[in-house]
């Protein structure tokens, strides 16, 4: 199931594209020869195949960035323990000496794998941008102890990260690319203190993201991105806006009367905004799976979605959204989606722009209900009434022969009947039997929708 | 395009050594030029797996008044003024937000008001001794700790930056008691 793509998907035109990766292009290539002898392909296609789908050997393979990152770090840490054995000894010019060295070694080993460019195998260029970002932190860690400079670890995390970040750059390295990601949503969750300055908060984080452009989802690439280094991405995406949203709200009023319930709709909003994140086609054509963003968006915003059914939840976010909305972080968010959705609607991706329009109802319900007004139901009937819309059009597609996600579909009806029993009051019996026939009508479903495809691939 | 890689890999390269080197400079430059300030403090042994043995340095004053109408937030950095008194010993005397015009003050950061005053987190918490001198340190500390003449932090002050430059015990370096303990095991140097 694609939920990026609602159109039909055509695999003809010699200018399409379908990235592939790189054990499945093996396999393929592999069959080639034995299904061009057994006459099921032509001489010309399987030698179009093969150039379409001809294996990257510069891209990397999992194994090669764990061990190259991994005899990196080896070397860097015996190192350490033999040089620590005697480091009582040693008098400081020494010490600085083995600050020092195994930095300008480091570069000096960049440098050559710069020289010597595509020639250089991609597990060498890992390995020399893994050394050299160990020994940059490293350097800064040995100086600051041999001169007592003390400090606090978000400031040495902070000039480490960004030291780091141009090897991502002129040495293509994922382990650092990695490293950079993880470390800024480390620092940003740190920096959520109110009264520091915007430059040395969690507002940055964007700025920070920024650095890693080459490597967005949808940036013109020649290769395709690994799969690992999308899901650290979109985690840290979502870790490093959600320490903004929070920081921006208590900052903008004293502790303890700043308002949780604002958080919510924040981080609400940044989800919609990850999903709807633009992608060229090649980035759409991908399977979902292939998208973090997009799935981690989307199961964030359904399942607000479901909350927001509820009377009091709902009532809370309606409380948020007043308060946000004072926010200028909220505003910016807002600026950001509406650009994003806009893009959405000339790509049509009108799955995710459904489901990402579920961060914008308390926007129609504030209006009517009125600011701080908290008494009403009409947010929970709204959301209601939104996700019973998505998930009968996700069944319908599917029976009208466009592209849907009919047992998605099915799953939110369920879940939405399930919380409405929830919160009703019926008795436990009467509770009971519901469950019962909302089970039950599941798995007929799903036993009809399997019959209905097996009926559909025979005709 | 090759250019441009190796001018961003030389830029990266330099800065790589420009941080940590800054760090050394902003040091020297304190120790050789910054005010000698003098805090009385308490400091126990603790020790750091990753950096070795230390003492925790933890000046005596803890908190401060917080000036009328100063809208002072925690993790807000804020400049300490100061003041030596007639024993030689320094205490902060006021809080801004503002840079001093004059006297000597340290950047440090601001913790939550309460009844209109706030904790002072000060800028250096550690004194790295040799580990070789470690032990004897042990013993000395719990000789002296709990002598009224207390232990001194020596610490110079420049443009806000502070750096702890040695500790005190009766008008007495540290590092030289220790040494003179280190060769005189009998413990008849204090």
């Amino acid at each position: 199931m694609d939920i990026t793509n609602n159109g039909p998907v055509s695999f003809g035109g010699p200018a399409q594209f379908y990235p592939m990766n790189n054990s499945r292009q093996r396999w393929l290539l592999e069959q080639l020869p034995q299904w061009e002898r057994e006459g099921l392909l032509t001489a010309d296609a399987a030698r179009t195949l093969h150039e379409r789908h001809s294996s990257d050997t510069s891209q990397l393979g999992l194994a090669q960035v764990v061990i190259g990152s991994l005899g990196a770090m080896l070397i860097g840490a015996g190192l350490i323990a033999v040089i620590g054995y005697n480091w009582d000894d040693f008098s400081r010019p020494v010490r600085l000496l083995f600050a020092f060295l195994p930095l300008l070694l480091a570069q000096a080993f960049g440098f050559r794998v710069l020289q010597r460019g595509d020639s250089c195998a991609a597990w060498v260029r890992e390995t020399a941008a893994v050394l050299q970002a160990s020994s940059a932190g490293a350097s800064i860690a040995l100086v600051s102890q041999i001169y007592n400079l003390g400090g606090e670890w978000p400031d040495f995390l902070f000039w480490w990260f960004l030291l780091s970040l141009p090897l991502t750059w002129v040495l293509r390295s994922h382990a650092v690319a990695i490293f950079y990601l993880v470390t800024t949503a480390i620092w940003s969750v740190n920096q959520i203190v109110p009264g520091r300055p915007w430059q040395d908060s969690p507002l940055i984080y964007p700025v920070l993201l920024l650095g890693l452009l080459p490597y967005w989802p949808g940036w013109p690439r020649k290769e395709a991105l690994s799969i690992s280094l999308r899901w650290v991405m979109t985690i840290s995406a979502l870790i490093g806006l959600a320490s903004a949203a929070v920081f921006a709200n208590e900052q903008a009023v004293d502790y303890p009367r700043y308002h949780s319930e604002a958080f919510l709709w924040l981080w609400t909003l940044s989800a919609a905004a990850i999903a709807l994140f633009p992608l060229n086609q090649a980035g759409i054509d991908e399977a979902s799976r292939r998208k973090p963003q997009v799935v981690l968006g989307a199961l964030w915003l359904l399942g607000y979605g479901v909350a927001t059914t509820f009377r009091d939840v709902s009532n809370n976010i309606l409380k948020g959204t007043s308060h946000a909305l004072e926010l200028p972080w909220c505003w910016g968010l807002l600026a950001v989606l509406a650009g994003f959705a806009l893009h959405a609607c000339t790509r049509r991706r009108w799955a995710v722009l459904a489901i990402a329009s579920l961060a914008l109802l308390p926007l129609i319900a504030v209006p009517v209900v009125g600011q701080g007004e908290t008494g009403s139901s009409l947010l929970s009937w709204l959301a209601t009434l939104h996700l019973s819309v998505i998930g009968l059009t996700l069944i319908l597609l599917d029976f009208i022969g466009k592209r849907g996600a009919s047992r998605l579909g099915t799953l939110l009806l369920s879940v939405l009947i399930i919380a409405r029993m929830a919160d009703s009051h019926f008795s436990l019996l009467a509770k009971g039997l519901a469950f019962i026939a909302v089970g039950v009508a599941f798995l007929a479903f799903n036993f009809f929708m399997s019959r209905h495809q097996h009926h559909a691939a025979q005709t | 395009m090759k250019t441009l890689t190796f001018i961003i890999f030389g830029l990266a390269a330099l800065a790589q050594w420009l941080v940590p080197l800054a760090g050394i400079m902003q040091h020297e430059l304190t120790l050789a030029k910054g005010t000698l300030i003098k805090l009385k403090c308490s400091a126990p042994d603790p020790y750091d797996p990753l950096r070795g043995r230390f003492l925790a340095v933890r000046p005596q004053q803890r908190e401060i008044s917080v000036p009328a109408g100063a809208k002072l937030q925690r993790g807000m950095l804020v400049y300490a003024s100061l003041t030596t008194g007639t024993d030689g010993l320094a205490s902060v005397t006021h809080l801004s937000i503002e840079p001093p015009q004059s006297g000597d003050f340290i950047r440090l950061k601001s913790s939550y008001v309460h009844n209109e005053k706030t904790q002072i987190h000060w800028p250096f918490s550690r004194f790295y001794i040799n580990e070789k001198l470690a032990p004897e340190a042990d013993h000395w500390f719990a000789e002296n700790i709990r002598s009224t003449k207390g232990i001194i932090a020596e610490v110079r002050v420049l443009n806000g930056r502070a750096v702890l430059a040695d500790l005190s015990f009766d008008g007495k370096s540290f590092r030289e008691i220790l040494k003179q303990r280190d060769n005189n095991p009998s413990g008849t140097a204090r």
